[in-house]
């Protein structure tokens, strides 16, 4: 019981050091989980797959470096996809971080050989929009006019001087959007605002944060897919063909979630048990 | 040996004989123009600004049955019967609908104009060969007025404003609207007295919201209330604040508290400081004052974000009882398993409704109570219906946007 | 230059993590630097991504009536003069008003009308065990959540008996919140660890 008494009153330090060594440990070590694709991953992917090659699909990316572990490695994935697949892509953010965080993934997916061979040309291939301040007007005004709302790209070329951006007047033009979200502005604006006024198809990754808010939306059609935090990320890539940074952190995930869990089993165990001694 | 090698010669010729005709033939069934769809319709699409008309027809019976080598549908358009047609767009096999979209200005390349016949057809098509169908139209495309699709929503958006003003109404001629009891608001009592007790000050939390958000408005009114509270027991509250205008709105709400409690001069304008606009650096400071001021009681009332579990995190380790109330969803668990007390979504407004008393947000909070009900009644209704197989009721509730 | 950056990255990570063992003034430094820098940072973003695009360039431009938004952003900042503070009411009032009209029927719609369309769903699917008590947990689960949140009767007897249903149903749900919002938090710390151990240290590859 003593025993049990000092477990309840442990120092927070240990737990903390406990978690750390679980999460830094695992990364010494490469392990090949078994990763199941969740169907609302899979209906992403299947949605995608459905796409012809030519095809525009507008990348949102709605976060910020403190979200980066978790996003950046869902928007490499996805670059990766898209130029394999020979899909046009069009970026934007609706944060002032996205772009940046945009081009952070293109210098990674751009330098693998495989997209390499495939020459892409910015502009052509690919465009970067950059942000434009407004949260949800944004992308109420993109249902309009989205030359108007991105009149100059990332870099200050003109929109409308960009080949890949010829014909691109609003949603009606786009085949998929993507979203990546840690916040507000995010999917839900993009649900509220894009998806049941212009009907566009929308599949998100966000933070595990936000995924259970986003669920409702999945249920009712309002969204093709999701991928729920750094597993979503993870099943994406194996969905892709591609393992990458995200599988690679899933064996950290697994044992710092076992470690917790019991922490959690221990920590109530211990509470009933010196509470039931009390009481007797 | 010789027999034998001529028999192997025949018997080679015969079957290059056989497979030249039987690859001819599979080339030519390759090249063959598969089924035409059928029934093409072209008519105004509804619901629009009369810029787009819509295309329907029935599959080839060569798509996903028959030889199976549809792969895809192009629309074609002209302006008469006999005219030339151009491709307006292309859609996968298994699709049977087209809708013909263009830009509404006359300058735009892509201009559709309304009011303008035009005629359509329908071509199949597999990999090597395509077939077309009949001409179907004229077709023209007009807008309409209303918005027959959005009707539930004219209505439900109606039937909302009407219950929010009768019930504002009735709460500013004196009617008495009942609210039950919260249980966070009957803790904040004893949180204040404890704070007095112990001589250590109160952390008022009004979140990462703007002036304008719901959550940091129904905070500000319970802030009147608690800063009312702390005047009477003379004990120190202290609102760091993310927002400029938050913190000079928070000033005026701490003032009159104080007012109230018939304490203006114990009232000190430098409790109530702004510190920065950035997420997590609010928050690093914000610890840093629970920690260094050693704060009896914190609220956490607004919009907040992943920072709240920091935040009731550092309130536990320095001891402080901790009351929280926030609308955000992803955060509610954090401030129920960290905190003393939550007022979980929604119960933050009917906390400031109860507290406040005032008519706009009572009539507000009742408002928002009656269309509950109806949601209420619609589910049960619905669930039934749909376990039943009425459709017409659940018609009901399709919605279009 | 980027060596120095990591360096200087990999050291802050350590003085804000360095709070876990205790209050220290390496992490008041660290705290304070952070908290100096994104005030400046965001302004820096403010004036160049928010102030020159919108407001700058359209007038430059020759579109001239979008100084009626400036008018209405100075006014918001008359709040911090207490005299003339309430001038700022009417920039908020138009602020209020045009996100509640920009907000209301979309909220209706894909909050509100579209989730009960989906949530009308048959109570018991013919030969589908599975379907039946997963519809029967969301229609009953729905049902009994808007009971708790339902603030015109007291929880009490048979309505009282709903509402506690209802409260374990959200229970159960910020429960798994929860979890996905732990897993979250580790992932973020996976990210920082692979960062110290990867790129500063060059320990892992």
């Amino acid at each position: 019981m003593k025993f049990l008494e000092k477990l309840l009153a442990v120092d927070r330090r240990i737990i903390f050091l406990f978690i750390a060594i679980a999460v830094a440990l695992p990364l010494f070590f490469v392990v090949k989980l078994h990763i199941e694709v969740t169907p609302v991953v899979r209906n992403l992917h299947n949605a995608l797959e459905a796409l012809p090659p030519g095809s525009k699909v507008l990348v949102s990316l709605d976060y910020d470096p403190g979200s980066m572990p978790e996003l950046q490695p869902m928007a490499e994935s996805f670059f990766r996809y898209c130029f394999n697949r020979d899909l046009k892509v069009i970026i934007m953010g609706l944060w002032p971080n996205g772009p940046i965080q945009a081009n952070v993934a293109l210098e990674v997916v751009l330098k693998e050989p495989e997209i390499m061979k495939k020459n892409l040309k910015y502009g052509i291939d690919y465009v970067n929009l950059g942000y434009t301040a407004g949260n949800e007007v944004v992308i109420e005004r993109m249902g309009s006019d989205i030359p108007v709302t991105f009149p100059k790209d990332y870099s200050g070329n003109k929109t409308e001087d960009l080949p890949l951006m010829k014909g691109v007047m609003n949603f009606n033009n786009i085949d998929f959007v993507y979203n990546l979200s840690a916040g507000y502005p995010g999917t839900v604006e993009w649900v509220l605002f894009a998806v049941d006024p212009y009907k566009v198809k929308l599949g998100a990754g966000n933070t595990a944060v936000q995924a259970p808010q986003i669920y409702p939306y999945l249920n009712s059609g309002q969204l093709v897919g999701l991928l729920g935090g750094m597993k979503g990320g993870a099943e994406f890539e194996i969905a892709t063909g591609y393992p990458a940074k995200a599988v690679r952190y899933m064996f950290s995930q697994s044992v710092a979630h076992a470690v917790i869990c019991l922490f959690i089993l221990l920590g109530n165990f211990a509470y009933f048990a010196t509470r039931k001694k009390k009481g007797s | 040996m010789r027999k034998k090698n001529l028999k192997i010669f025949l018997i080679l010729t015969f079957f290059c004989f056989l497979i030249l005709p039987l690859s001819q033939i599979l080339a030519q069934v390759d090249t063959l123009p598969p089924a035409t769809p059928t029934e093409v319709r072209a008519g105004d699409t509804p619901n629009d600004n009369g810029h787009s008309i819509t295309v329907t027809w029935k599959l080839s019976a060569d798509d996903g049955a028959g030889r199976k080598d549809v792969v895809a549908y192009e629309i074609l358009r002209s302006e008469s019967p006999a005219g030339e047609f151009v491709v307006r767009g292309m859609v996968p096999a298994g699709n049977n609908t087209y809708q013909d979209r263009g830009a509404k200005e006359k300058e735009d390349k892509n201009y559709f104009p309304p009011h303008h016949d035009f005629y359509y057809k329908v071509r199949a098509k597999t990999l090597k060969s395509y077939s077309e169908s009949e001409v179907a139209g004229p077709a023209t495309a007009y807008g309409q007025w209303f918005h027959i699709g959005k009707l539930p929503v004219f209505v439900g958006t109606l039937a909302f404003t009407i219950m929010v003003l009768t019930f504002i109404g009735l709460a500013r001629k004196g009617k008495e609207l009942y609210v039950r009891p919260l249980a966070g608001i009957d803790a904040v009592d004893d949180a204040i007295g404890r704070a007095t007790e112990m001589g250590r000050p109160i952390l008022y939390i009004l979140g990462l919201g703007t002036a304008a958000d719901i959550a940091t408005i129904a905070s500000l009114t319970i802030l009147n209330r608690i800063a009312k509270k702390t005047a009477e027991h003379k004990t120190k509250i202290i609102v760091p604040c993310m927002d400029p205008i938050v913190m000079s709105v928070a000033q005026e709400t701490v003032k009159a508290g104080y007012l109230d409690a018939g304490r203006p001069d114990m009232y000190q304008e430098e409790n109530i400081f702004y510190i920065t606009s950035m997420q997590f650096a609010y928050v690093a400071a914000v610890n840093g004052i629970m920690l260094r001021e050693k704060t009896a009681t914190n609220f956490y009332l607004g919009k907040f974000y992943a920072e709240s579990l920091i935040l009731a995190e550092t309130g536990s380790v320095a001891g402080s009882i901790q009351i929280s109330g926030t609308d955000e969803i992803a955060q509610i668990p954090f401030f129920v398993a960290a905190t003393d007390f939550t007022l979980i979504g929604e119960e933050l407004y009917a906390a400031s409704a109860y507290l406040g008393r005032e008519p706009l947000l009572l009539g507000a909070l009742k408002a928002q109570d009656l269309a509950k009900a109806i949601v209420m009644i619609s589910l049960a209704l619905g669930a039934f219906a749909a376990s039943f197989h009425l459709d017409f009721f659940l018609r009901l509730f399709s919605v279009q946007m | 230059m980027e060596t120095i950056g990591i360096w200087i990255a990999a050291l802050l990570t350590l003085g804000i993590f360095s709070f876990l063992y205790k209050d220290n003034p390496f992490y008041k430094f660290c705290e304070s630097l952070f908290v100096g820098v994104s005030a400046g940072y965001w302004f820096v973003t403010t004036f160049w991504q928010v102030f020159m695009p919108k407001l700058a360039d359209n007038l430059v431009a020759g579109r001239f009536y979008y100084i009626i938004g400036a008018i209405f952003g100075v006014m918001m900042l008359l709040r911090l003069i207490p005299k003339i503070g309430w001038i700022s009411r009417w920039s908020l009032a138009l602020v209020v008003g045009t996100t509640a009209g920009l907000y209301f029927t979309r909220y209706l719609v894909s909050n509100g009308m579209v989730q009960v369309q989906y949530t009308i769903i048959s109570l018991y699917v013919k030969g589908n065990l599975s379907q039946t008590i997963g519809n029967l947990v969301i229609v009953i689960g729905t049902f009994s959540g808007l009971i708790y949140f339902f603030f015109s009767k007291e929880h009490k007897g048979a309505f009282g008996g709903l509402a506690k249903l209802g409260i374990w149903f959200l229970m159960l749900s910020f429960g798994a919140s929860f979890g996905y919002t732990v897993m979250s938090r580790m992932s973020l710390l996976i990210g920082r660890m692979d960062f110290l151990l990867g790129t500063w240290l060059g320990l892992i590859r």
